[in-house]
Parts: C-alpha cells; sequence; structure tokens
C-alpha cells in the first residue's frame, strides 16, 4: 500500500509511539464492534448494525384489541377517547396492521417492535380510561412458510377506569 | 562476509501488517470528493426528520424506544434544533468552510438521531454514519475546498493532500464487512440463496410492475419461480464478489464496476432510502490515492484543445490527470500511462473516460471489451 504514494510527494511526520497505538487501538475497536454486531445478527431479530438488509419477504397481520376493565375486547379501529393506532405507532412497519403486508424489517423485528409499542401505547393514552391492556393477535408467513399465530399483550394500565 | 551481512540485516526494520496500514499516506482528494457528495445525501437522509420538525412532531410525540434505557431522554424542542444543526453542517461539509468541525458535527448529528431510537434504525443510516465518521477522522477540507482557497487567497502555506490513509483503510474494511456479512447471511439462508424470498417479493409488487413499460412477456419472465433459482445465488455471489475482490488490485475496477450496476439495480428494485447513493459514493474510496500521476497530452488546433482542457479538467475529479498542451500538430488527445506507456488515438480516449468518474461506469466495460477484440485480431493476424 505505501507504493501507492507518489515518489515526489511530501511526506507526513511519522505520528509518535503512543499514538500509532492508539490508532491501532481504535482500528481493533472498531473492527471488532462491527464483527460482533455481524454475528449478533445472526441471533437479533432486529439484526442492529448487523447489515443484513432484504433478509425476509415475510408478511404479517395483527388483530389489536383494546381489553377494557369490565372485559369488553374493542378493536382498535373503534372510537377510543379520540386516539388513532397509526398516529400512536409513528412508525410505517406498524401502520395500518389489519392489513396482511409486507413486514419489510423481518418479521421478527416487526412482532419485537409491536410488543414494544403495545406497552408504550398502553402507557401514553392517558384519556383513555377503559382499557385494562391491549392484546394483538399475530398472524405471520415467515418467506411465505407458516401461519404462525403469535398473542402478544401489554403492560397492565394503571390508568383508573372513568368513574364518571 | 557473513558478519558484513549480519550487520545489514539488523538495520533493517521488521515491518508488520499494521506498520503499512498506520503509515498508508496518500492524497484525501478523493475523500473530498466523497465528502461533496455525501453532504446531499446527508440531507436527503435528514428531509424525513426536518420534515416532522417542521410540521412540529417530535421523536417522542410516537412511539419510540431507545437503545439505551438508562440514558437521559433528549428533549423533543432539543432534538429540533440538533437536526438543523445536522442539516446546515451537511452543507458546510459539502462546501468545505470549517470542513473538519462540520463534516465532525455532521457525523454527530447523524449517529445521535440514529441511536436515540430503535425505531430509526435502518442499515443504510447506518452505513450512511460509518461512511460519514470515517470522512470526519481524516483533513478532507485540504482540498475541493472554501477553505482551501481561503488559505490561498490570504497567501498561507497550501497544506499537502498527502495525509495518513488509515482511515481510508479502516473504511474499506467496515464496506467489505458490509457487503460480506449481507452476502454471507444471504448465503446460509435456504429461502435467500434458492430464490424464493427474492421471487416471492417480486410476485408481491407484480402490481408495481405491470404499469410500467416492460413487455407483458418481461413481467411474465420476472414472476417466474424458476428464474430466482438462478438470481439468488447470482445476488448472494455478487455481494460476495464485491466484498472480496475490492482488495485484490487485479479485480479492483471489475468489483466498482460490478457494484455500481448492483446498487442501480437494487435502487430500481426497492425502497432502500439512501443506501444506493452512500454506497456508490463510498466507491471513491478505492481510487489509487495519488493524483496526477498519469498525463493528457492535448493537441490539434486552439479552440479545440482548449475545449478538451477544459472539458476534461471539469470531469476529472479525482485528479488522476495532468493536463498539458501538446503541439497543435500533435494527436487531439494522448495519454501517458503510470509506466510511461503513450496510449493516442481511441486507446487514449478509452484510457482517459475509463478513469473519469462520470463516464467509467461506459467507459470501462468498453474499453476492456475494445482491447479483448483488439488481441483476438492480433491472434487472428499472426495465427
Amino acid at each position: 500500500m505505501v507504493t501507492e504514494l507518489a515518489p515526489n510527494r511530501p511526506r507526513p511526520e511519522l505520528r509518535p509511539h503512543w499514538r500509532r497505538r492508539l490508532v491501532a487501538g481504535f482500528i481493533v475497536t472498531v473492527l471488532g464492534v462491527q464483527i460482533g454486531f455481524a454475528l449478533n445478527g445472526y441471533r437479533d431479530p432486529h439484526k442492529f448494525f448487523a447489515f443484513q438488509p432484504f433478509n425476509e419477504s415475510s408478511t404479517w397481520r395483527a388483530d389489536i384489541v383494546r381489553v377494557t376493565w369490565d372485559g369488553q375486547r374493542v378493536p382498535i379501529d373503534a372510537a377510543w377517547a379520540g386516539y388513532d393506532w397509526d398516529e400512536l405507532v409513528g412508525m410505517a412497519a406498524l401502520r395500518r396492521p389489519q392489513r396482511m403486508r409486507h413486514a419489510y424489517m423481518g418479521v421478527g423485528a416487526t412482532v419485537d417492535f409491536l410488543d414494544d409499542a403495545l406497552d408504550w401505547v398502553a402507557t401514553h393514552t392517558p384519556n383513555d380510561h377503559e382499557t385494562r391492556y391491549l392484546e394483538a393477535t399475530v398472524v405471520s408467513l415467515e418467506n411465505t412458510h407458516g401461519p404462525t399465530t403469535t398473542v402478544l399483550r401489554s403492560v397492565e394500565r394503571t390508568v383508573a377506569p372513568d368513574e364518571s | 562476509m557473513s558478519a558484513t551481512i549480519e550487520v545489514e540485516t539488523s538495520g533493517v526494520e521488521q515491518r508488520s501488517p499494521w506498520d503499512a496500514v498506520l503509515d498508508w499516506t496518500g492524497s484525501v482528494r478523493a475523500v473530498a470528493v466523497l465528502r461533496i457528495a455525501i453532504g446531499p445525501i446527508t440531507l436527503l437522509h435528514l428531509r424525513p426528520f426536518l420534515r416532522d420538525a417542521v410540521d412540529g412532531v417530535s421523536y417522542d410525540d410516537h412511539f419510540w424506544e431507545p437503545f439505551i434505557a438508562w440514558l437521559p431522554h433528549l428533549p423533543g424542542r432539543l432534538w429540533f434544533a440538533m437536526l438543523w444543526i445536522g442539516a446546515a453542517a451537511a452543507v458546510l461539509m459539502t462546501i468545505g468552510l470549517w470542513t473538519r468541525v462540520a463534516t465532525a458535527t455532521t457525523f454527530v448529528v447523524v449517529a445521535a438521531n440514529l441511536l436515540l431510537s430503535q425505531t430509526h434504525f435502518r442499515h443504510n443510516r447506518a452505513f450512511l454514519m460509518l461512511v460519514l465518521g470515517a470522512i470526519a477522522l481524516l483533513p478532507a477540507g485540504r482540498v475541493l475546498s472554501i477553505d482551501a482557497w481561503w488559505r490561498r487567497r490570504r497567501g498561507l502555506p497550501v497544506a499537502t493532500d498527502v495525509v495518513a490513509l488509515w482511515p481510508v483503510w479502516l473504511l474499506r474494511v467496515q464496506v467489505c464487512l458490509v457487503y460480506l456479512a449481507s452476502g454471507m447471511s444471504k448465503l446460509v439462508d435456504p429461502d435467500w440463496f434458492g430464490g424464493l424470498v427474492l421471487w416471492d417479493r417480486v410476485v408481491r409488487y407484480q402490481h408495481v410492475l405491470e404499469p410500467t413499460p416492460l413487455p407483458g412477456w418481461a413481467v411474465d419472465l420476472l414472476t417466474e419461480r424458476w428464474l430466482y433459482y438462478a438470481v439468488g445465488p447470482a445476488a448472494v455471489f455478487t455481494e460476495l464478489f464485491i466484498g472480496v475482490c475490492l482488495w485484490l488490485s487485479s479485480r479492483r475496477l471489475v468489483a466498482v464496476w460490478i457494484a455500481i450496476v448492483f446498487h442501480v439495480l437494487i435502487e430500481v428494485s426497492a425502497s432502500v432510502e439512501v443506501f444506493s447513493l452512500v454506497a456508490i459514493a463510498a466507491l471513491a474510496i478505492w481510487v489509487t490515492p495519488t493524483t496526477r500521476d498519469r498525463t493528457v497530452l492535448v493537441g490539434g488546433d486552439d479552440t479545440m484543445s482548449r475545449a478538451v482542457m477544459a472539458l476534461v479538467r471539469a470531469t476529472d475529479w479525482f485528479g488522476r490527470f495532468r493536463i498539458v498542451r501538446a503541439a497543435p500538430s500533435e494527436p487531439v488527445i494522448s495519454v501517458i500511462d503510470r509506466d510511461g506507456t503513450v496510449s493516442t488515438g481511441g486507446t487514449a480516449v478509452g484510457l482517459l473516460l475509463s478513469r473519469l468518474p462520470l463516464t467509467f461506469a461506459v467507459a470501462a466495460p468498453v474499453r476492456v471489451l475494445a482491447s479483448r477484440h483488439r488481441r483476438h485480431g492480433r491472434a487472428a493476424a499472426t495465427g
């Protein structure tokens, strides 16, 4: 690689020894972390920093209901104290869950995000005094194999039922 | 005699592979070109977040999930400010004003935004972050920047563009790891290697293909399952080929060309945000980091030579050629290669165009085919 330097170019000053060691340590650390992430991608459904894009052509849909304090199961597209599922979750991957749709992040990551989103929604809807918890019944096909059904449940809400 | 040899060899310093990496120096010009390209790409990346900021929608107004739960929660207003600072820094990075600080700021903003929430994670964003990180480690404003221009204007000594290039080496390894990690994960997945994933995806998006100018038979062909028994492995081996062959100097140009075609095909067929743009721009790091090591001699009449020289100067972004005005009686274009070989006519034009970034994708394969054709012709004549 050194031969790629043009012969008549000024050469930058050599770095002190400690700085060379620091750079070498930095390079080893960065590459070690990146290889670690790449290997972790084989078990992590999100494959964070593992560079495994387009890894699946999976599909999923979910029936999400609010289970009220009196035991009713109310679909999320019914009236809900002014809340809207798509606005609450924001991310495109979780919107319109009722339709069978492409899990572009992979079905594992989608289900994991949906699980976390149920908890987030359950704890960020203070005007909702009816719901005890949210429940999602997810049907997924992983690369056309399946279907697999998974039931997810949010944390139990602490918002007191509306006494009025 | 043996004693003399001993004395001589003891004076030779043993160099480890690490020394080769740490001592690698060269021109930062290709990285400066990358820096200029990455600024607008960063703006494109930040655009959806900035749109939310304009609408007053913060990342925590809807579902988000921190990577690290104990980190302090970034207030929405601070997030808005961070995004605008990132956008401004990306512009400064591209024009090369306060380049080092601007590049580091752009990197910090893109990284902080990515690491703010798991819902912000995308592979293309992580790739952009890696590229920005490497550029930030280099004095990429030494050339092709307002900083460099301003320095010259003030009569200060010109800062050399020859610098330690270990960050480029690091980025080269990282880029290859991206191709290899992606290729390996698909290689070990029977659904991917057997073409099922690609075929199912094309069938699922057949409704997108149908209104395109593609004839009906082509759409039918593209949705045939058997085709993907070949396309699946081809896609996997393409990624692995790029990841390995970018390191082999004898195969590098082929790997770069295949990478360009590969990323254009991905861009056409999938929604990958800024991935294709970053990946194609990042190919600049494989340019040999020397400048003006080839010479273009421009002959012909005055008007013609001026036009050719201006054109070469404007399109030679990597500074590969020293441009010299030759006598009017000389050929319009002659090229002296690194090894001193002089070419004229079509060969010279082919070499020139195959080393200019805008014409590389077309000129490089044409040049290879023409050279093979000439070799076959010579072999037939002598045979």
